[in-house]
């Protein structure tokens, strides 16, 4: 399909600069431009767009939005700024908005702008999932990996994973990447950078899961202030439909921050007939801080023997709380698997490994309990 | 001129690890249950602020802890004793003291790792030796222990791939550090345990073989953790309390001749260099 394109710029030269990249990018038409938001609301529907460009700098973007909505209700439009905003991107979308892009662009970035969007659904959201361990052994590397592959099978969309396990990230070895850019180079960035852009530091995995890949050695953790972390995240979040997040064992800013930006915190332990239960409570106090604690943290053990719902069951008596999933013992398959740079569910896809985590990703994705009439 | 009174400052032994859950906890109060069997005096540090298992290992309940001394530090300033905020630990008339993690996770929070470093080196000039147990990362606190200690046991356990590059990211970033080579000491632990990964690899990776080896005992090692008795006290021998022992005898040179440590081994290419290629 060939882009339509009305461009709105109340700025001579940036408008000049944008007729440019747009006319020079394959797949691109320009079919209208102009200065005047009226302009644009009263003549451009002759020339039918279906993609408006709409400069929402210093305006009331939200309802500009509207505006432009109401007289092209087909359209897709990309706001475009001089500087990424968590906040006003969350209201452009909200408003009705696809997406935000950062100009000037090029051609590249315009294209992927709008492949990025389109794959996105308009009303997506994202859920933001963070694996909290008290110490570190959890398994939880492990189970985001694997959980990721399967919401992306399961559901189609977009799944980004962000290693924020800033001294010994272990995502890229789990994936079996040679990442070219990480978390470092995106935190540098990061006040450049729009979700598009940004797009670029995560390294595909499948067609629909990508990892920002943490550091390759620990003194670089520095490098990715708290601040820029956030940033990450919230710009993140307008490029997945899951953005599950791996981050340093224990309570420090990184896992702390992370945390506060979740839709849900998993706090994950492994079995291992110590004092993991007894950590795994302590640090659910921590978080019983937060008012809505109850839907927010969830409670995951792994390595769990015998993984059946009597063993949940009594997990959960012990803990004082409710015990979300339980992972099994599979000792040769996750280790195999990740020394190959593989997925176990995808090694054996009908181990008990690769069904509990399916399960999980029922329960998240809502699939666990609704009952869907609808054919999907 | 008087004979002044010569301070004399005890070893700091200190075990580290780049990845977690290798024995660090197990070794450290084996190694200090060992010595104080010896009739050295001996204090144990839970520098694994948040979630220590020291005091869970050996079924302590102390009454104060390092969040106390800090305290302490922050009212008194010099006149502060840590000796009054340990806790004894005793068995078969062996006794060590131990210096417990805060029992509050917001008190752990807020250790600075200045008060707690002033802590150790209260210690050494009251024991002979101060057993440091850690966290597995560099944080500010870890780093300025590792600059303190006598010796530091670089642990690890070959379990899979990633925890391998863990280990050798920690021992190239000790290198970093420059610390005398005799000062950190590699040791396997856990070293039978299921895994396709072979111990030479490991060590052509890192670049010099491990001091020492320890077994691997799952029974043994939850057995003494789930009793709160180290190995090493036990009547029933173990291999791995056997092992420990000899580990404890080399750092303190009873009848052991250091070897040449392979100072000149050929390091080769190895498997692992997908990811270290
Ligand atoms: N479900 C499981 N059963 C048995 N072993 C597991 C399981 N999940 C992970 N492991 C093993 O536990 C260790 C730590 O796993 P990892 O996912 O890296 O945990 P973390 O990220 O919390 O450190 C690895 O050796 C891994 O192979
Ligand atoms: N040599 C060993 N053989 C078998 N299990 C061991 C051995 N050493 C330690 N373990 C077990 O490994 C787990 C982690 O040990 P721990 O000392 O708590 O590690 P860390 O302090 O490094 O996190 C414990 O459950 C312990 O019982
Ligand atoms: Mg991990
Ligand atoms: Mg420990």
């Amino acid at each position: 399909m060939i882009n339509r394109v009305l461009l709105v710029e109340r700025d001579r030269l940036m408008l000049e600069k944008l007729t440019q990249v747009v006319q020079g990018t394959r797949g691109f038409e320009l079919v209208a431009r102009y200065q005047s938001i009226s302009d644009a609301l009263g003549q451009g529907a002759i020339f039918n767009p279906n993609l408006i460009l709409l400069d929402i700098e210093k305006q009331n973007s939200v309802a500009l939005i509207a505006d432009f909505l109401k007289v092209y209700p087909k359209a897709s439009i990309l706001c475009m700024g001089e500087k990424w905003q968590a906040e006003s991107a969350s209201h452009i979308v909200k408003a009705g908005a696809r997406g935000y892009i950062i100009k000037p662009f090029t051609g590249v970035e315009l294209q992927e702008a709008v492949d990025t969007f389109a794959k996105m659904g308009s009303e997506s959201g994202c859920e933001t999932l963070v694996f909290f361990s008290p110490k570190g052994k959890s398994g939880k590397t492990t189970l985001i990996a694997n959980l990721a592959v399967a919401l992306a099978r399961k559901t189609h969309e977009q799944v980004g994973i962000i290693d924020a396990d800033l001294q010994f990230g272990d995502m890229a070895v789990f994936f079996n990447l040679a990442p070219k850019s990480t978390i470092v180079e995106a935190a540098r960035d990061a006040k450049f950078l729009s979700p598009i852009t940004l797009h670029s530091y995560y390294m595909p995995v499948t067609q629909n899961v990508s990892v920002l890949c943490g550091t390759e050695t620990p003194n670089l953790s520095d490098k990715v202030s708290i601040r820029r972390l956030e940033n990450i995240i919230s710009m993140s979040r307008s490029l997945f439909r899951y953005l599950l997040i791996d981050v340093p064992p224990g309570f420090n800013p990184t896992s702390i921050a992370a945390a506060e930006k979740s839709n849900t915190t998993f706090l994950v332990s492994m079995i291992n007939d110590a004092y993991e239960i007894d950590h795994t409570k302590r640090a659910l106090e921590i978080f019983k801080d937060w008012e809505d604690y109850n839907e927010r943290v969830k409670a995951i053990f792994t390595r769990v023997e015998p993984c059946n719902s009597q063993s949940q069951q009594n997990l959960a008596n012990k803990l004082g709380y409710p015990v979300t999933a339980i992972i099994p013992n599979e000792y040769g398959i996750v280790s195999d698997a990740a020394d190959n740079g593989k997925m176990a569910s995808d090694i054996r896809p009908d181990s008990p490994l690769a069904r509990s985590v399916d399960r999980l990703a029922d329960e998240i994705t809502g699939r666990g309990h609704r009952i869907r009439w609808e054919k999907s | 001129m008087p004979d002044i009174e010569k301070e004399i400052h005890g070893a700091v032994f200190t075990f580290f690890s780049t990845a977690s859950a290798v024995g660090k906890t197990l070794l450290s109060c084996n190694m200090a249950s060992e010595l104080a069997r010896q009739r050295k005096r001996v204090c144990l540090v839970d520098f694994d602020l948040q979630f220590g298992d020291v005091c869970n290992y050996l079924q302590l309940l102390p009454q104060r802890t390092l969040a106390d001394v800090q305290q302490a530090m922050l009212m008194q300033g010099e006149a502060c004793h840590v000796e009054e905020y340990l806790t004894p630990y005793e068995y078969g008339g062996v006794v060590f003291y131990v210096l417990a993690a805060p029992k509050k996770l917001e008190e752990a929070y807020n250790i600075q790792s200045d008060y707690a470093i002033r802590a150790i080196r209260q210690l050494q000039t009251k024991f002979d030796y101060v057993i440091v147990d850690t966290t597995s990362m560099f944080s500010v606190l870890n780093l300025a222990l590792l600059d303190l200690s006598t010796i530091v046991t670089f642990l690890g356990i070959v379990d899979f791939i990633p925890t391998i590059k863990n280990m050798k990211i920690g021992s190239d970033t000790l290198n970093d550090l420059n610390y005398d080579k005799h000062k950190i000491r590699m040791v396997l632990n856990r070293s039978n345990a299921k895994t396709r990964i072979g111990i030479d690899d490991v060590e052509k990776l890192l670049g010099e073989p491990f001091y020492h080896i320890l077994p691997n005992d799952f029974r043994a090692a939850s057995q003494s953790i789930k009793e709160g008795i180290p190995l090493v006290l036990k009547t029933e021998r173990t291999d791995l309390g056997e092992a420990l022992r000899d580990l404890v005898a080399r750092y303190t040179n009873q009848g052991y001749e250091e070897s040449d440590e392979g100072m000149d081994e050929y390091v080769g290419e190895s498997w692992l260099s997908r990811i270290f290629g």
